[in-house]
């Protein structure tokens, strides 16, 4: 997987380095953190165990890196998202991050755990939709590097998050 | 409940001085310790509060709302807040200021412009619209039952038959909008809040949603524009101090989480009505909450990244017209990137000059002059592009 983003980073790049005047003048979409997040997504989800928090946040930790998203039950409970405002690159966050506006309700963003934002998952940004067609994948939120790993201990895995569910989803 | 009482056009006002406010406060937020869901009926255990704010100001109003979203417990009190405002716009928290109203028509009049905390689109207010807010833990949050409390007193009081659309709109004679609804949901609280037209001056509302400012690309929300009435105009003996008696009753009579009439047993229970004083004496923290709803970065800052793009043609020495595109990339409310993409024939060098009064731009914030100023600057004309909408405004609102 990582060839194939490298790969698709010397791709892009060339294609930029052709087109840069084009570029300059035209407001194109950062293609290259485009493609790489979708890989890295992608990729990640295929092996790495994802936790859940009482409310419906989800996070995969992989060294000092968790992702976070929110979980089906939260993105079907809030309806079509129509904007996300995900917390600043660089920003170090604790609890309340961010928002996300659904059928005119601003929904507060909490995140699992605190430490410094290094990602947001700029996709979502523009297309909101994906946290309704894909909370789990494409639709992640923002990458932190954690630096309290106690935080990780009171969530939840897949089975125990199931059955919280069952009893008191609210 | 100590304090001065009295009684008038069935209203219970309670002054209350500050110590007395905040041992209310007190109370309220301990006695949750002991509330137990599983062993109570809640509808039983949760008592009922109507605030109405006696500050006119938008400011102090919005941050009003955000202070007990921000400091009060809920858990087994219920509260509507009823407020009111000198004429402003106030536009939703992802919402882009540029877009939704007419800046300088507003500037002239003094309208003010706000942003709120809640989603949605943007709404004109004035001492005609009454602004309701609905406070309950974020998993009592339940905007029909709200909507519904409304529609009742309508109906009780004056036969008024309106219903709640799919948008949460509150419609009357099937089309035309009287209330408009948002939200904010945090942990653990969240609010409902709506507008409700009595009296509004509908020519004032119409010209500041007029919008003016075009060429703007960006995702922030979006109003949606619905026909509006005033509710005055469907029944003459609808006025703002009964209307306010009328939902207030209704709030309290109703069972706290399912739309069933209590009737006079239930009011009784209930914590009444109050007249609430919107300061720092009574609400620590007011203040910093008011300055923030009053700041540039908040109003203005918080306007979600977007582009302005204007086509223009420039003359150059040979008497030729070069048409290009000259393009504002706007982030934080600061501009961030200004960019020309000028046609191949023209050579770059003859603009060097003007390039460079441009960039002194970067890093300062936008409004709508600035666009102008850097097209006059360059000695330039705007190319009039034929995308103007021919809508017709009027009984236009743009909404929540």
């Amino acid at each position: 997987m990582a060839k194939v983003i490298v790969q698709m980073t010397k791709y892009t790049t060339k294609t930029f380095s052709h087109t840069s005047r084009e570029y300059l003048f035209n407001f194109s979409a950062p293609k290259v953190s485009l493609y790489l997040s979708r890989s890295i997504a992608n990729s990640r989800s295929l092996n790495v165990e994802r936790f859940y928090t009482e409310k419906h946040e989800w996070i995969t930790v992989e060294g000092n890196i968790g992702i976070i998203g929110i979980s089906n039950y939260a993105q079907e409970a809030l309806g079509d998202v129509v904007y996300a405002q995900l917390p600043d690159v660089g920003s170090e966050i604790e609890t309340e991050c961010g928002a996300l506006e659904s059928v005119k309700a601003a929904s507060e963003l909490y995140s699992p755990v605190s430490g410094k934002v290094i990602e947001k998952n700029e996709e979502v940004e523009k297309t909101p939709s994906l946290i309704n067609t894909s909370c789990y994948e494409r639709g992640w939120l923002f990458k932190v590097e954690l630096n309290k790993f106690d935080e990780l201990k009171g969530l939840m895995n897949e089975k125990a998050y199931n059955e919280f569910l069952k009893s008191d989803p609210a | 409940m100590t304090g001065k009482i009295i009684i008038r056009m069935g209203f219970m006002i309670v002054v209350k001085r500050k110590p007395q406010y905040n041992n209310f406060y007190r109370a309220s937020k301990y006695s949750t310790s002991s509330f137990n869901d599983k062993q109570n009926n809640p509808n039983d255990s949760i008592t009922k509060s109507v605030f109405i704010s006696q500050s006119t100001d938008v400011f102090t109003n919005l941050a009003l709302e955000d202070w007990f979203y921000k400091n009060q417990d809920f858990t087994n009190h219920h509260v509507l807040v009823l407020w009111r405002n000198n004429p402003c716009i106030v536009i939703g928290r992802h919402q882009n200021p540029w877009i939704e109203h007419n800046t300088q028509l507003a500037e002239k009049r003094g309208i003010i412009l706000v942003r709120r905390n809640s989603g949605g689109g943007t709404v004109y207010h004035d001492r005609g619209n009454l602004n309701l807010s609905f406070f309950t833990p974020r998993e009592r949050y339940n905007r029909r039952y709200n909507l519904e409390i409304i529609t009742r007193a309508l109906y009780r009081e004056w036969g008024v038959e309106a219903e709640v659309n799919k948008r949460d709109d509150i419609i009357v004679e099937e089309k035309y909008k009287i209330s408009g609804t948002a939200a904010k949901l945090g942990r653990p609280n969240a609010y409902h809040h709506c507008t409700l037209l009595v009296n509004v001056n509908k020519t004032a509302l119409n010209l500041s949603l007029e919008k003016k400012e075009n060429g703007i690309e960006t995702n922030a929300t979006t109003s949606t524009r619905s026909p509006i009435k005033n509710l005055v105009d469907i029944n003459s003996h609808i006025q703002m101090d009964k209307l306010i008696t009328a939902i207030g009753w209704e709030y309290l009579r109703t069972k706290a989480l399912v739309l069933e009439d209590g009737g006079q047993d239930l009011i009784q229970r209930q914590k009444g009505f109050q007249y609430i004083n919107p300061t720092e004496d009574w609400f620590p923290g007011l203040d910093k909450l008011i300055s923030e709803f009053r700041s540039w970065e908040w109003n203005y800052g918080k306007t979600p990244k977007f582009m302005v793009t204007r086509v223009v043609d420039v003359p150059t020495e040979d008497n030729k017209i070069h048409r290009f595109n000259l393009a504002l990339e706007i982030q934080n409310g600061i501009i961030e990137e200004i960019k020309m993409k000028l046609p191949a024939d023209l050579v770059s060098k003859d603009f060097n000059e003007d390039v460079s009064v441009i960039t002194n731009l970067r890093g300062s914030r936008y409004n709508h002059e600035v666009m102008e100023n850097i097209i006059t600057a360059i000695g330039c004309k705007t190319v009039t592009l034929n995308t103007s909408q021919t809508v017709d405004k009027s009984n236009m609102i743009a909404t929540q």
